[in-house]
């Protein structure tokens, strides 16, 4: 996505268009999975609370990794520490989008299935704490005019990195509110093969999507950075004509 | 065909509406803003 004319370009397009057909089958899929004895329909909310909840559990790992790069980077090549400064952006909203599901599909089931919209039990607490700490990140970058906000957001999303094995792993470490893992989590986990590919094309297609959005909100972020480049490159030519 | 009867379960329809609400209202702003940030 590097034409400047506001046009995504042609592949981007073809790829969009799978993604949504990828989402039809997935959501297809969804409806028609056989009803589950206990929950009835109520279990469906499963196939979207899944793969968002598995999928913020990746996001911030691209974020971490994208922060490293950056404070390597930032002194030696400041055009490639720009552009992981911008995939740190980019994942990090991404982030806060698929948590932000995930913890909404949650509490809606949790009212239905459990009569509660919260506890304070390990996996919520955590995942809250997930939730803040990229929502806080976002607000960093959004209200910080420091100078020195990417290197800041960049350590930030290093320590927030911690809690993503603690909150992944809470389910098995923690036996609480929320149930056991429903794939690997021991002999008596998995699920019904008549609804295994109702998760697999939901995963597919909310992954495809994450994509998606991840590559355009690089995009933006890189096509931002280029134009504050160029507004401080004008700057600075402005006051060399001043000074003389 | 799809059986819209399996959405008999009103917390169901809610977590629907929350999904698509917030992916692709992110996804609309994201699009705008693509618009708005070319050169």
């Amino acid at each position: 996505m590097k034409t400047s004319s506001g046009r995504f370009p042609k592949w981007a397009s073809a790829y969009f268009l799978l993604t949504m057909v990828v989402m039809a089958i997935g959501f297809y899929e969804a409806m028609t999975a056989p009803k589950e004895a206990t929950m009835g329909n109520l279990y469906r909310v499963f196939f979207y609370h899944f793969p968002h909840t598995i999928l913020s559990f990746v996001f911030p790992y691209l974020n971490c990794a994208a922060a490293m790069l950056y404070l390597l980077w930032r002194n030696k090549n400041p055009e490639r520490a720009a552009k992981a400064d911008a995939f740190a952006v980019a994942s990090a909203e991404l982030t806060v989008l698929y948590a932000s599901v995930g913890l909404a599909t949650g509490m809606l089931w949790g009212r239905a299935a459990w009569g509660i919209w919260w506890a304070w039990d390990a996996r919520l607490t955590t995942y809250l704490l997930l939730w803040l700490l990229y929502v806080s990140y976002v607000l960093l970058r959004r209200f910080s005019a420091t100078g020195q906000t990417a290197a800041v957001s960049a350590v930030l999303a290093i320590f927030a990195a911690i809690d993503i094995p603690i909150c992944f792993e809470s389910i098995r470490w923690w036996r609480t509110q929320h149930p056991a893992p429903v794939f690997g989590g021991g002999a008596d986990s998995g699920i019904d093969p008549t609804m295994v590919s109702a998760v697999l094309w939901n995963v597919a297609a909310w992954l495809m999507w994450g994509i998606f959005i991840l590559g355009l909100r690089y995009a933006v972020e890189r096509r931002l950075q280029r134009k504050a480049a160029a507004a401080s490159a004008a700057l600075m030519s402005e006051y060399t004509l001043e000074a003389r | 065909m799809i059986p819209f009867h399996t959405l008999s379960e009103r917390h169901l329809v809610y977590a629907y509406c929350v999904v698509w609400l917030l992916q692709f209202g992110y996804g609309i702003w994201l699009a705008v803003q693509w618009r708005k940030s070319r050169a």
